[in-house]
């Protein structure tokens, strides 16, 4: 596999676009793009759920189902965290999952360098832009849309206007700023582990819904069972992301 | 992509149910229309006729479906000139809310559709493909709908109704204000069909080209919200110049936003 050398090669890329010609012209190996399968993936949507509501596991269980999803399509080598805040309860302090996911920036599966080499690439998310950390980002938007939240396979998440069930409620338990809720009231499954009672608070990856865009805290559920995630449209499905 | 495909063939589909679609808008009872994308472009590139000559093919695409009793206005911006100040769009387009041709809410009002606040922001307005609809209730075809090395081409694109054509001229800030003057964002206040000399430099696509004093421009969104890296509504990205030809080339005819005032 080129995979080392390729990250290597990927990371001084973006941070020194000059170096884009230096690879260009360095000789006669530059790569075909069906010989890199996923080398750039660092983010993907959960190409099926854990399947029991809003009990993922806690945080660690849903981080296990990314690695485990990652592997599977070869991208097991990287870190993968799930994009999930839990709230403060005694003794443990919220945690904000914008803090969970490395620093960025990240790629869909469909990335190829060969693509990146030729400008011919999606530009990546960028963690200030998807949470709109200025007026002017939370403005403009990011490339977060139906088109880059892939599944770790490359597909589409059914959103508004597919085929049913629509599976675009994605777990989040975030505030549109990517932090933890503050009140009592429970956003999270009571952090993760409810298949019954309790809320979520899900963003709609095709960014389509409720009136409003917010991939990541578009709405809160009435529940917390499989059956209730779907009745609001959606499956389960949540967001990871690679921290490294 | 299956979503292309149901999109676009829903664009076909829309173009075709139009005369149906048009009886139910005129139901009694349901929201009435206060906002559209044009079905139907100028077609002089970014040579509108200044505001006034938008603002009449908004007006005229509206009384062609019937909708002749408000007034409509285009979102654009203008650029300070001696003895002419700037307009800022987001000044002309009255306080809403406003409603798409099937009822739907597009924006609360100004604020919201602006996201004047960062809370706002965060959330968007509830412009999106299905949702920003033209004058005749067609979806406006994006970035993925009948994908052809072609679709960048105008004379491709004028006889295809259904290709990429996304980009909307609004020649404004993300605010919904005017640029300072300097660099051109808006086809010398939408006047000009003219292209950069060569030299002048060709790409405001976001990359960091400067725009240079004088390079024919027009600032754009997408009612998609998908190209440019960003997906802005009304403030994504530059053009290649201001001729059909150069509009194109990245995908856009010279659509524009129509609002009613009243």
């Amino acid at each position: 596999m080129r995979k080392m050398s390729l990250g290597i090669a990927i990371s001084a890329l973006i941070s020194m676009p000059a170096l884009n010609t230096a690879f260009a012209q360095g000789g006669g190996a530059m790569p075909d793009s069906e010989d890199i399968p996923s080398s750039l993936m660092t983010f993907f949507v959960t190409s099926e759920p854990i399947g029991d509501g809003g009990n993922l596991g806690g945080l660690a269980g849903a981080d296990a189902h990314c690695q485990s999803l990652a592997a599977a399509v070869g991208a097991g080598e990287k870190t993968w965290r799930a994009y999930l805040s839990t709230q403060a309860r005694p003794g443990q302090p919220a945690v904000n999952a914008r803090d969970r996911i490395g620093d960025g920036p990240w790629f869909h599966s469909t990335a190829r360098l060969l693509d990146y080499l030729q400008r011919r690439l999606n530009r990546p998310l960028i963690k200030s832009e998807i949470h709109g950390d200025t007026l002017d980002e939370a403005r403009r938007g990011s490339n977060m849309s139906k088109e880059f939240a892939l599944t770790e396979h490359g597909e589409l998440v059914n959103g508004i206007d597919d085929p049913m069930p629509a599976r675009h409620d994605l777990l989040t338990g975030s505030q549109p700023d990517g932090r933890a809720f503050t009140g009592s009231e429970d956003r999270t499954c009571n952090n993760w582990t409810s298949n019954d009672e309790g809320s979520v608070q899900v963003g709609h990856s095709d960014r389509i819904g409720n009136g409003n865009m917010s991939w990541n805290s578009s709405h809160a559920t009435t529940g917390c069972s499989q059956t209730e995630l779907v009745s609001w449209g959606g499956v389960g499905l949540f967001y990871c992301f690679a921290t490294d | 992509m299956t979503n292309s495909r149901i999109l676009a063939s829903c664009v076909v589909l829309c173009v075709t149910a139009a005369p149906m679609a048009l009886a139910q808008h005129g139901l009694e009872g349901g929201t009435p229309m206060t906002f559209f994308v044009t079905s139907e472009s100028i077609s002089d590139g970014g040579n509108l006729g200044g505001l006034a000559g938008a603002d009449a093919h908004c007006q005229a695409l509206a009384e062609n479906v019937g909708v002749s009793d408000r007034t409509w206005q285009a979102y654009l911006s203008t650029q300070d000139r001696p003895g002419q100040p700037a307009v800022n769009a987001r000044d002309r387009i009255g306080t809403g809310p406003w409603y798409n041709f099937e009822g739907v809410m597009i924006a609360r009002d100004v604020a919201h559709l602006h996201g004047d606040t960062i809370e706002l922001a965060r959330m968007g307005n509830n412009l999106t493909k299905r949702t920003g609809l033209t004058d005749k209730g067609q979806i406006v075809p994006g970035l993925n709908d009948y994908k052809h090395p072609q679709d960048d081409v105008w004379e491709y694109v004028r006889t295809t109704p259904y290709s990429n054509r996304h980009e909307i001229l609004t020649g404004s800030q993300l605010d919904g204000r005017a640029y300072p003057p300097g660099s051109d964002y808006t086809c010398d206040n939408w006047t000009s069909n003219r292209d950069p000399e060569p030299g002048q430099g060709q790409g405001g696509m976001g990359m960091g080209v400067p725009l240079g004093p004088d390079r024919p421009n027009a600032q754009i969104g997408f009612p998609d919200r998908n190209g440019g890296g960003d997906g802005s509504w009304n403030s994504s990205h530059g053009t290649r110049g201001c001729s059909n030809t150069a509009l194109s080339m990245t995908h856009g005819v010279g659509k524009l936003y129509c609002f009613a005032i009243d």
